[in-house]
Parts: C-alpha cells; sequence; structure tokens
C-alpha cells in the first residue's frame, strides 16, 4: 500500500519535473550550508583539541587576570610585580608536580647592523619552549636545542622591521653586549593567533647570566596526573595569592580549561552559523509548501478521482506527505553531497584568508561526522513532513463530487 | 428472483434552510436489482446529478436511507464511504478521469490498490480487463496517448476492477464519436449480461431506449418511465 503511494508520488514528481527539481534545490542549498558549516566548526574542534590535549597535564601561572595574555609571548607585567623565589619553593612543595619551569621576562639593547635598540626579552627552560611555541610555524631555522648556549629564536617583526636590513638564520645580534646567534625566525602570526612576531626568545641561563635578573612573569608546570591539574591550579593560585597579599594576583590556569573555553567558544560560533543557515531551510520549507498547495489546486479533479474511486483521506494525505518527503529527502542527500565539496571549498578560501595573514601550521580540515550527516537527513525529512502536511490535509478534505460534475 | 442491489427509502436531498430551502432531490424510493440495466434521464439542473451522487455513495441524503447490499450506508463516515465506493460501486464519467500520470495499466491497478489487492493480484486482473475491453495493446499508453473512446474503455476496466455491485455511468458516450460510443454500449451491455448492475445517465434517448429501464427526473421528482 505504502509503495503504491510512493510510486503515485513519485510518479507526480516526475510529471512536475522542473518544478520538482528547483524545489528540491532549496532544500539542497540549506542542508549543504548546514553540513559544511558544522564539517568547519568540527574541523576546528579537532585542530584546536588536537593541539591542546597534548599539553594536558600542563599548568600556567601568570601574573594578572587573562589567561591568553599569558598564552603566548611577553607575560602580563602590568602590575609591575613579578614572581617570588617563594612563590615557586611552595609551588614545588606541593604534591604530584613533576616539574615546574619559569618564563622570565626583561630587556635589553640590541645592535645589529649598526643600530641599536631596546627589546624585550624572554627567556625560559628550552623544553618548554618547544610544546609552548609548538603551534607556530618557522620561517626558518629550528627551536634551540638543550645546552644552546648564546643563541636566540626571534620573531617576524624583529627578523625583518626592527633594524635596517633583515635578519636571517646565522645572523648575529648583540644584546646588551653580548653575541647571539640566531637559531629560528617565527613565521609571521599576524591576527591569527597568540603573537611572537616581536619576540626575542632565548634559554633562561643565558637570560640570567646577561640580564642578572630573574623576574618571573610566567611559571610552566607540568602535573603527574592529568585528572589532578584542576585542584593543582587551585591550590597554586590561592598559595601564590596569598603570598602577593592581593586576591587576583595570579591566575592559574589547565590546558584542560583552556581547552573547554576554546571549545565553547567554538560550539557557540558553530551554533550560530548554523542558525543562520536554517534560515535558508525555513524558505525551502515555505518553497515545498508552496509547490504542493499549487500541485494541490491543479490536481482538484485528480484528487477527487481517486476519492471517487476509493481513496481514504488517509491515502490521499500519504501520497502528498510522501510527495513533499522525497522531494526534501533527495534535496537533504544532494545537499550532503554539496556539503562535502562546499566545506572543502570554505575551507580553501578560509585557507587562503589566514596565510594571507601570515603562515600558521593551523591546519583545518572539515570533519563531516555520521552526526551531522543524520541530523541533516532528520533535518530534512522533518522538513518535508512539516511542510506538506498543511497541503496535504487540504488535499484530503476535497470532495470527491468536484471531480464528478454531471451536469 | 435477484437481490436487491440498492435500496432507497424516502431519500432526500435539500440545500440552506427552511424559508429558503432548495430541494435537489425529493423523497424518493427506489428499489434497484442485481443485473438491472437503467437509463436516468432528465433535463440539467433536474437534479440527475444528485441521484447519482447518492446512489454512488459520494454525497449524503438529507433525510431517508440508502441500502446498498443490504447495508446502511447513509449513517457511514467519510472514510467508510471510500470504502464502499471502492468495494462496491464503479465509475465511469464523462470526461474518463483517468490520472493523466499512470498509463493504462496503472489506472486500472489504482483502485485494486487503494482497495489493498497485492500487486500480482492487480497486475493480473488489470490485464485481462484491459483485454475486455480489447485495449490489450495499449497496457503502457499514457492517457494523452489514447483516442477518447480508448480512454473511456480504460474507464470501464478501471470501474470493474474492485468487482463492484453497481457501475455508475455518466454520459459515457458523451465525448467520443459515434462508432466509438457504440462499441462503449457494447461493452457496458455485454458486462450486463454477465449479471453486472448498470446504472447510466443520459441526454441521449438513443441510448436510453436501450436500458431496461428507464427513470425520468423532473424537478427532483423520479418516475418510472416504463418497467
Amino acid at each position: 500500500m505504502l509503495s503504491d503511494h510512493v510510486k503515485l508520488a513519485f510518479k507526480n514528481l516526475r510529471h512536475r519535473m522542473s518544478r520538482s527539481l528547483l524545489t528540491l534545490l532549496g532544500i539542497a542549498i540549506g542542508i549543504m550550508a548546514i553540513i559544511s558549516l558544522l564539517a568547519l566548526g568540527e574541523g576546528m574542534q579537532q585542530a584546536v583539541t588536537g593541539e591542546l590535549s597534548s599539553l594536558s597535564d600542563v599548568i600556567i601561572v601568570s601574573t594578572g587576570g587573562d589567561m591568553f595574555s599569558s598564552f603566548g609571548g611577553g607575560g602580563s607585567t602590568s602590575t609591575g610585580e613579578y614572581f617570588t623565589q617563594r612563590d615557586i619553593a611552595d609551588i614545588e612543595r606541593i604534591q604530584g608536580i613533576k616539574e615546574v619551569s619559569t618564563q622570565l621576562s626583561g630587556s635589553g639593547l640590541a645592535e645589529y647592523n649598526g643600530k641599536t635598540t631596546v627589546l624585550s626579552l624572554t627567556g625560559m627552560e628550552v623544553s618548554v619552549m618547544t610544546l609552548q611555541y609548538a603551534s607556530q610555524n618557522l620561517e626558518a631555522g629550528g627551536f634551540l636545542t638543550e645546552g644552546d648556549q648564546n643563541k636566540i629564536m626571534i620573531g617576524y617583526n624583529i627578523a625583518h622591521d626592527t633594524f635596517d636590513a633583515d635578519i636571517s638564520v646565522g645572523g648575529r645580534i648583540k644584546i646588551n653586549g653580548e653575541k647571539f646567534f640566531v637559531s629560528g625566525i617565527f613565521g609571521k602570526q599576524g591576527m591569527g593567533g597568540v603573537s611572537s612576531d616581536s619576540i626575542v626568545l632565548m634559554s633562561s641561563r643565558d637570560f640570567k647570566k646577561l640580564t642578572g635578573q630573574s623576574n618571573i612573569s610566567l611559571i610552566y608546570l607540568r602535573v603527574n596526573n592529568v585528572n589532578d591539574a584542576e585542584s593543582i591550579a587551585a591550590t597554586i593560585q590561592n598559595a601564590i595569592n596569598e603570598n602577593h597579599g592581593k586576591k587576583d594576583f595570579a591566575t592559574a590556569t589547565t590546558m584542560t580549561s583552556i581547552l573547554k573555553t576554546v571549545q565553547n567558544i567554538i560550539g557557540i560560533l558553530q551554533l550560530v552559523l548554523v542558525g543562520i543557515a536554517s534560515i535558508a531551510l525555513v524558505v525551502a520549507s515555505i518553497g515545498i509548501m508552496n509547490t504542493m498547495l499549487t500541485s494541490v489546486m491543479e490536481r482538484t479533479r485528480e484528487i477527487g478521482i481517486m476519492k471517487a474511486i476509493g481513496a481514504t483521506t488517509r491515502d490521499i494525505m500519504s501520497i502528498f506527505i510522501i510527495e513533499g518527503v522525497l522531494m526534501s529527502g533527495v534535496g537533504g542527500i544532494i545537499g550532503i553531497i554539496l556539503g562535502v565539496f562546499g566545506s572543502q571549498a570554505l575551507t580553501l578560501i578560509l585557507g587562503s584568508f589566514m596565510s594571507m595573514g601570515g603562515g600558521s601550521s593551523f591546519q583545518l580540515v572539515p570533519i563531516i561526522t555520521i552526526t551531522s550527516v543524520v541530523l541533516a537527513v532528520a533535518v530534512s525529512l522533518i522538513v518535508g513532513v512539516m511542510s506538506s502536511l498543511y497541503p496535504a490535509w487540504k488535499a484530503a478534505r476535497m470532495s470527491p463530487i468536484e471531480a464528478v460534475r454531471y451536469e | 428472483m435477484s437481490k436487491d442491489v440498492i435500496v432507497t427509502q424516502n431519500i432526500s436531498k435539500t440545500y440552506g434552510k427552511p424559508p429558503l430551502q432548495v430541494f435537489a432531490l425529493r423523497e424518493t424510493n427506489l428499489r434497484i436489482k442485481q443485473g438491472d440495466y437503467i437509463a436516468i434521464i432528465g433535463p440539467s439542473g433536474s437534479g440527475k446529478s444528485t441521484l447519482m451522487n447518492l446512489l454512488g455513495c459520494l454525497d449524503k441524503p438529507t433525510t431517508g436511507n440508502i441500502f446498498i447490499d443490504g447495508n446502511d450506508v447513509s449513517t457511514l463516515n467519510e472514510n467508510e464511504l471510500a470504502r464502499i465506493r471502492r468495494e462496491k460501486i464503479g465509475f465511469i464519467f464523462q470526461k474518463y478521469n483517468l490520472i493523466p500520470t499512470l498509463n493504462a495499466q496503472e489506472n486500472v491497478e489504482l483502485s485494486m490498490g487503494f482497495a489493498g489487492v497485492d500487486s500480482q493480484t492487480r497486475t493480473k486482473k488489470a490485464k485481462q480487463l484491459l483485454d475486455l475491453v480489447e485495449l490489450s495493446k495499449r497496457l503502457t499508453h499514457k492517457p494523452s496517448e489514447l483516442s477518447g473512446g480508448e480512454q473511456q474503455r480504460v474507464a470501464i476496466a478501471r470501474a470493474l476492477a474492485n468487482n463492484p455491485s453497481i457501475i455508475l455511468a455518466d454520459e459515457p458516450t458523451g465525448n467520443v464519436d459515434t462508432k466509438s460510443g457504440e462499441n462503449i454500449m457494447h461493452i457496458l451491455e455485454n458486462v450486463n449480461k454477465k449479471g453486472e448492475t448498470i446504472i447510466i445517465v443520459t441526454h441521449n434517448m438513443a441510448i436510453a431506449q436501450r436500458a431496461k429501464r428507464v427513470l425520468r427526473i423532473q424537478d427532483g421528482e423520479v418516475q418510472e418511465e416504463h418497467a
């Protein structure tokens, strides 16, 4: 019985081919938008998650409140106050911590090619450096290795804008009278991420030797057990704030919480984008309703005949709803296929924007999940049923007498 | 003695409420037997179509009862009427009224489909019926590819599909040429000879004369012409 209805519905759609195609194109575009935006969002989630979750045992303690200012270059020193050795000692006393390292901030007088300028310097353990800047690509050279002496890594701006001449790998810069060799240059970061464009990075040992200072702007530590990270972070924050007699001197941030925040932001972004894409679907469903209502009008006689020869209200309803579902279902499938290509295209476009702002190792690959495909199919079927419900009801209500005019 | 297929008891159909009431059909008592061949005649607006709609279970009487094969159908709801229509009544319309998207065979199968007949039986029966109306070479033709006479013969096959108790034909020859009309009447009369009850509405006196019974309707009143 149902298969008969499907057959009838299909024949009707084929009979009005161009109209059916145009109608289902509307659904296809809506579904394509949703699929490709979901794929993009999922790709973003996974890229970020992949990058951050390898650092899930890391806690970053910074001064000031904003975790993102700490999660990159200079470290926040807006308060003018740095961490003390007592803070470090307190942290090292906490159970479950594997290693503690610090990021030192200061400044120095740098000379290159006859020009002298003041640069802010950052010192940190080489192993930490590698971890923290792992996501940023290098324009040239490589990371510092353990035991390197008098070697630095510099940001894009330092290499190209600060001095009169460009600095290349192996170049020699005098800082506070001491010679340093450039071993790596970061690629231009631009707006795409945390800025390392103006950084001068050296090992903690070189930093101390050079400046004689040990202004700790950032403490970087790893825990033994990832599950303890949150509680240890809280303990550290309390201890340090107590040391400094301020409520919000320090912020201890776990990678997990950064991850959660980033995921939340991407999630909200995704929701907004899909919400916008859904407007296309609403328009498409109005299109289906419109097409079907026209079809019901045109087929008044046909519907009457079918009722006269014994079709029940349910038969007629079913035929029309199946018609709507067929249109939206086929539209949905086409939309999914288009969405696969659409998400690739979108990624290419986004990718070219990103690389315009400076190379980044952040690779965005659209990911189409089973969930989003199932969602798309479900949504298109629901749209089909919903938008054909009213036309179907209208059709079913028609009187068979309409078709059987005797005079 | 053949049994009654349709019995009407004082059925009437009125539109509107008193004092503006319009009688489309005044109280009518009819007894139609199995194998009857009846012609209904009368001028336009006389109430022919009202009577046909009532006999065909497309409409309900305002008063009175209609029994089809002994069952009172005047109290049934729309879906129950749809069941009666597909099981007991075969319609033939003046303008053929085939479904344009379906071919001849599918048109004949359609009402069997609504009745829940399985597809194998349907196909077999449809071919058999189209053979009866001499269209076995036109199975896959769409209505638009058939002549008027051919379309009407498909309609006859469709009307016979569910082995109805009554065939209701509305001006079956009204839209076809004389030769095709003769052919159609011939087929219908053959069906009648096999025991099928046939009711024909017509303006054409020549066709009405061929019937065994003629009912004349004038101003909503039904009169027997000759018994």
